[in-house]
């Protein structure tokens, strides 16, 4: 399909000349329509081309996934994020060395105030957006300078 | 005796009366006068209140030199069009520098390279990622058009309406492009107003934006959090920008020369085989074009062209174009936010007016105030750079359609 503005206007509007009701009407529903018609076509693209290349990938969220799991290495060396860096350390079922490495965080800001805290009760997150809380953790500390 | 008292009397006044100063304290000295103090004004932006540095800092100095009278770096009389053409020659032969330096801005060379810089540093993953953000990008460029609709009903001609309807895509380069060709010289409004006006309201999107996003939306919202964008292969990176140039340059032949240089800048990026040509285009041919372009429409704003009350028309209007911008994707992300059944958060729809990445940094930062665990800034990254496609899109249908 090929819409050739030039050929549809030929320049319909002469740059010197003052605008009536109807050129200004018809200039702004044929700008507004061809811009949504032109980037329509781009998300049909994008549509059709993204369902192309996830059919053709099944693997390709494992292999996403496993990606994702490497960066997170390098935070160890963050001391910003001492707790994400032993959750990525640590494999993904012991959770009692996260729980210890939790406990003994709470207990070293207890020790600077001066006083003794305890966990009384662990809810989760009601309406999250599907991240582990390190992940939101993360995106905070990227997203602070903004 | 009395011999050289002459001379010297008389070399003395020829002095005076060649002077800049003397110009500037005879008839219609004061203009440009004032338009040094103005020049001050925005350096003083600029430098102190850092309002888009890189762009108002240059210009702002092609400002004070065009209105240092006696110093002929620029003459606008040369860019009046005889016959429907600017004498290049007469340019080459009688022009200053900066009439030299105007030759990019004119025979329009200067925005397609910043696009190019601009491609190899955008990362188009959140848009392919989620197309539809495509619809906020175009929904944005509606404050071109509805302030096309108010300029040409306040009596601005064809080229004038479409100029300071660019304003409201938020694009720098786009502005310039766009004004340039439409303006041909001898008229009230100049490309230097446009541009000033353009990177001025760009640099106050954080002033701008937020008011009218918090008026638009409710509170439940601005909390809504949106679902993690999928990854994008690099395959999909790569065919990206080829698809773009050739669907975009199909349909709006116009668009073509600012498409077309984003997405090769763009394909430079992601090919990740040409790392040296990327270094060039994104660092010192990038600056380079900055500098040339900053200066040269700096000098477009001589005192005759500012001092009169078109060019407060165009600061209102643009103001008006950006809050239309604002508002018109605001109100479009309100519709996906219906449409979704709450999945769309609508104030990404105020990125989709370009001035990247400032305007998805506002979107983070509005969503941030009603819940500070919502990330929204790769959401409205996708808006963001579809609007700078959105707004080269709708620069091309402005040229096709007005003479």
């Amino acid at each position: 399909m090929y819409i050739n503005t030039v050929a549809l206007a030929d320049k319909v509007l002469k740059g010197t000349e003052k605008l009536d009701g109807t050129q200004i009407t018809a200039m702004t529903i044929i700008g507004l329509s061809v811009v949504f018609f032109a980037l329509l076509i781009l998300v049909v693209f994008l549509y059709t081309s993204g369902s192309f290349f996830k059919a053709a990938k099944p693997g390709e969220k494992k292999a996403a996934e496993t990606k994702k799991a490497a960066p997170a290495a390098p935070a160890a060396a963050k001391p910003a994020a001492p707790k994400a860096a032993l959750q990525a350390a640590a494999p993904a079922e012991d959770d009692s060395e996260v729980v210890a490495v939790i406990m003994a965080a709470i207990a070293a800001m207890g020790t600077a105030d001066g006083k003794q805290y305890r966990i009384k009760s662990v809810r989760p997150v009601s309406g999250g957006s599907g991240r582990s809380a390190w992940a939101q953790a993360g995106i905070a500390e990227l997203t602070r300078p903004f | 005796m009395q011999g050289v008292i002459d001379f010297f009397t008389n070399t003395l006044g020829g002095l005076w009366t060649d002077s800049g100063l003397h110009a500037l304290f005879s008839a219609g000295g004061w203009k440009n006068l004032i338009m040094i103090l103005v020049s001050f004004v925005f350096m003083y932006l600029a430098i102190a209140k850092g309002f888009e540095p890189l762009l108002l800092l240059p210009i702002s100095f092609g400002m004070l030199l065009t209105n240092l009278p006696m110093a002929g770096l620029y003459h606008p009389e040369l860019w009046v069009l005889v016959d429907g053409h600017v004498n290049y020659g007469e340019v080459l032969k009688e022009g200053g520098l900066l009439d030299i330096l105007y030759l990019g801005v004119k025979l329009q060379l200067y925005p397609p390279l910043i696009f190019l810089g601009i491609g190899c540093m955008t990362d188009f993953s959140p848009l392919i990622a989620n197309p539809k953000s495509f619809l906020l990008g175009a929904a944005a460029q509606g404050g071109i058009f509805f302030t096309f609709v108010v300029a040409g009903l306040l009596g601005f001609t064809a080229a004038e309406a479409g100029s300071i309807a660019i304003i409201g895509g938020a694009d720098g380069p786009t502005a310039i492009y766009v004004s340039t060709r439409l303006l041909t010289g001898g008229g009230a409004i100049t490309t230097g107003n446009i541009a000033l006006a353009a990177y001025t309201y760009m640099a106050l999107v954080p002033i701008i934006q937020p008011p009218i996003m918090r008026a638009l939306t409710s509170k439940k919202e601005r909390s809504v959090k949106m679902e993690q964008l999928r990854t994008v292969s690099k395959t999909e990176k790569i065919i990206f920008p080829i698809a773009v140039t050739i669907i975009v340059s199909l349909l709006v032949p116009s668009a073509a020369p600012l498409v077309g240089m984003l997405m090769f800048g763009n394909l430079l990026k992601e090919s990740g085989v040409a790392a040296r040509l990327i270094d060039t285009a994104q660092n010192a041919l990038m600056n380079i074009i900055t500098i040339f372009l900053g200066v040269s429409v700096g000098a477009t704003t001589k005192a005759d062209q500012i001092i009169n009350l078109k060019f407060g028309g165009v600061m209102l209007l643009g103001v008006i174009a950006f809050s239309l911008g604002t508002a018109c994707g605001l109100i479009f992300g309100k519709i996906m936010y219906k449409v979704t059944g709450g999945k769309v958060n609508p104030l990404i729809g105020s990125a989709g007016v370009s001035a990247v990445p400032m305007a998805a940094r506002i979107s983070q930062k509005v969503g941030a105030e009603t819940d500070p665990t919502n990330f929204l800034l790769m959401h409205a990254m996708g808006p963001n750079v579809a609007g700078v496609i959105g707004s080269a899109v709708a620069a091309g249908v402005l040229l096709s359609v007005i003479g």
